[in-house]
């Protein structure tokens, strides 16, 4: 990683020396698969059909397909809340920004 | 004009007014000393917080095809419309992978558009200029579509409905589209920024409402799917078979749970690429934003599938069926739902929501498709000394000239036609995914291997497309057709074959080693959060800074 010594005068070499900010992935290697994880259940539970797109059981007047399609939106905001939350642990724990 | 209901129209023009006059005040919101740089005019001054960037990228995402096609697709084949749902869900956590990175290294090296990334990471011109190409491709028809979400809620209000004269039958349309272009010339990106939030506002509200309203007055949520499920089981005299279908089914071809899925997921993968989101993007201050963004933008999601599910009351709603028979178009169904249920002034205000709902998007697009050609065609290949301020001129004037192309495109050319080409969009605008996603994660990709992977993907996406047909079209009938016996997609297998080729390609020209080009960017410049330094400051970092390629 010699090549940082000739880095663009970016804002990026104004802040804190980059090196210092270690990968965070190698840093955090629990949080980091916990997020990985998160991301790929959620997108795998979203899209694999045969697991909702059924009529039964039903919730109220709903067939299950689209109850179960409705009612995913908010398990992903908060999801993602949390992965969003994870992740800034990650920035103020190396002593980056914020 | 004796058919309009004076009540909606007078709401409808009260609301475009409002919505102008903010769009010509916008110029003076968050107003900096120089406002002829592109940083300002076409990307707000890359200073929107969290609460603007969410008003900001709603507007954007969530378009007149939302309102009107969606459910229009709802209405005539059933659950297979429900893929936009499972889109709008999928794509927020793809997007989180990705799109901060994509935020981090344009604000390093201050890109205005996808290909600008593209241009500094390959060294490639050729392949910048086949991003910005797809970009614009794709953004054309997507506006184009906008204008006919206003025609059919014009139509349903009979504004034009005494003259057969097509031109004077869209002159409210020409009138709205020409104030639309000269406050987005005038105030760029600040005037959608800024109207995103009276049309979230009307949007929530009109939906919220109707979702109460609409099932209490036709019969409950158990009448709406059983009518539904009835309707979509039974049997099309005209074709032999069942007018749509209810749930995926599990056969192989037709509108089966793979088509479903591929639909689903290439429309996420795409959605993220297209040049207006990317601009909603890159005008956010905070990398934070981006994501906290991505947590809070499937609040939309929730209305959107509340609109999909206006598709099937309108099929439960016989008095809105007989309506959409008389004019044989189903994008009117959800119009004439309303009007055929809601009182007058609450349809002024729905109605003003979905034309307002088609101008926010309309604009930012027509942004975004101009800095691409100012960008990466003209300061790349003709001015290459361009000025900010001349940049700025040129991306003012493509502004219009994008949305005057549009405007032709509406009123010209048959309606189906323009939703073909918007179809047809998606599955172009994915064929960038492996250069611009690619990118962000690694150099392994050889530039002269992803051009021929863009290409074939481009040409087979195209000719499937051309070649699906139904019993009412020869042409452009579907955006799924059948590879080895099974329905799916067209993005995804242009995709699939875009990726192999890009894959063997590289393997082969690095067997060769043929040169990689320059690149550059840093492996840290990918995760930079915002800093304190000016956008101007930084405007010159792109020049000049292009040094050998690092190993992978």
């Amino acid at each position: 990683m010699t090549e940082s010594a000739a880095a663009p005068s970016g804002p990026g070499s104004t802040a804190a020396s980059p090196e210092v900010r270690r990968n965070p992935v190698s840093t955090h290697p629990i949080a980091s698969l916990l997020i990985g994880l998160l991301l790929l259940a959620s997108i795998f539970f979203a899209l694999y059909v045969p697991l909702y797109g059924r009529l039964t059981p039903k919730v109220g007047a709903w067939p299950f397909f689209y109850f179960y399609l409705l009612a995913f939106m908010p398990v992903m905001a908060v999801v993602l809340w949390v992965v969003t939350l994870l992740q800034r642990r990650f920035d103020t724990e190396a002593g980056g920004p914020r | 004009m004796s058919h309009v209901n004076s009540t909606v129209f007078t709401i409808v023009v009260a609301v475009f007014i409002l919505v102008t006059g903010i769009g010509f005040a916008a110029s003076r919101w968050r107003r900096t000393q120089d406002m002829m740089h592109l940083n300002e005019w076409g990307l707000a001054g890359r200073g929107f917080g969290t609460f603007i960037t969410w008003f900001l990228l709603g507007g954007d995402l969530y378009t007149a095809y939302t309102f009107i096609a969606v459910p229009a697709l709802v209405y005539g084949s059933g659950s297979i419309g429900f893929y936009a749902v499972a889109y709008t869900i999928v794509a927020y956590p793809i997007a989180f992978i990705f799109l901060p990175r994509l935020w981090s290294v344009s604000h390093v090296h201050n890109y205005v558009t996808p290909a600008d990334f593209i241009r500094g990471r390959y060294g490639s011109r050729g392949l910048a200029l086949s991003a910005a190409v797809t970009g614009i491709l794709a953004t054309m028809p997507y506006i184009a579509l906008q204008l006919v979400g206003i025609q059919a809620v014009l139509t349903v209000m009979g504004v034009g409905a005494d003259t057969t004269n097509t031109y004077l039958k869209d002159v409210p349309l020409f009138v709205a589209f020409v104030v639309l272009a000269i406050y987005t010339y005038l105030s760029g990106l600040r005037a959608p920024a800024a109207i995103a939030f009276v049309k979230d506002t009307i949007i929530y509200v009109f939906v919220i409402v109707a979702v109460f309203y609409i099932p209490a007055k036709i019969g409950g949520w158990s009448h709406i799917f059983g009518a539904a499920q009835t309707h979509f089981t039974s049997t099309n005299p005209a074709t032999g078979k069942p007018f749509g279908t209810f749930l995926p089914t599990t056969k192989k071809v037709g509108s089966t749970q793979l088509d479903f899925v591929t639909l689903a997921l290439g429309s996420a993968l795409a959605l993220f690429m297209y040049p207006h989101v990317i601009t909603g993007t890159l005008a956010a201050r905070r990398r934070g934003a981006i994501k906290r963004n991505m947590s809070l933008l499937p609040a939309y999601s929730v209305v959107l599938a509340l609109i999909a599910l206006f598709g099937y009351m309108a099929v439960a709603d016989p008095a809105t069926v007989a309506s959409v028979k008389k004019t044989g178009n189903a994008q009117l169904s959800v119009p004439y739902l309303f009007q055929n249920h809601f009182p007058s002034w609450f349809t002024g205000v729905a109605f003003s929501g979905i034309i307002i709902g088609a101008l926010v998007p309309a604009a930012i697009m027509s942004i975004g498709a101009a800095n691409l050609f100012t960008r990466n065609i003209f300061k790349e290949f003709f001015k290459p000394d361009a000025t900010p301020r001349l940049e700025t001129r040129v991306s003012q004037w493509a502004s219009l000239v994008v949305k005057l192309g549009a405007l032709y495109f509406a009123v010209e050319l048959p309606k189906t036609f323009s939703i073909n080409l918007q179809l047809l969009g998606g599955v172009w605008i994915l064929q960038t995914f492996p250069m611009l996603v690619g990118g962000l994660y690694t150099r392994w990709f050889h530039r002269f291997a992803l051009i021929p992977g863009w290409l074939a993907g481009m040409a087979y996406g195209t000719l499937a497309a051309y070649n699906t047909s139904s019993p009412t079209a020869s042409h452009w009938a579907s955006s799924s057709d059948i590879v080895f016996g099974f329905s799916l997609y067209i993005g995804i297998s242009a995709f699939i074959l875009n990726l192999a080729i890009s894959v063997v390609l590289t393997l082969v020209l690095r067997a060769f080693k043929v040169p990689e080009g320059p690149d550059e960017t840093l492996p840290r410049h990918f995760t930079v959060e915002a800093t304190d330094t000016p956008a101007k400051e930084r405007a010159s970092v792109t020049a000049g800074e292009a040094r050998p390629a690092p190993g992978v």
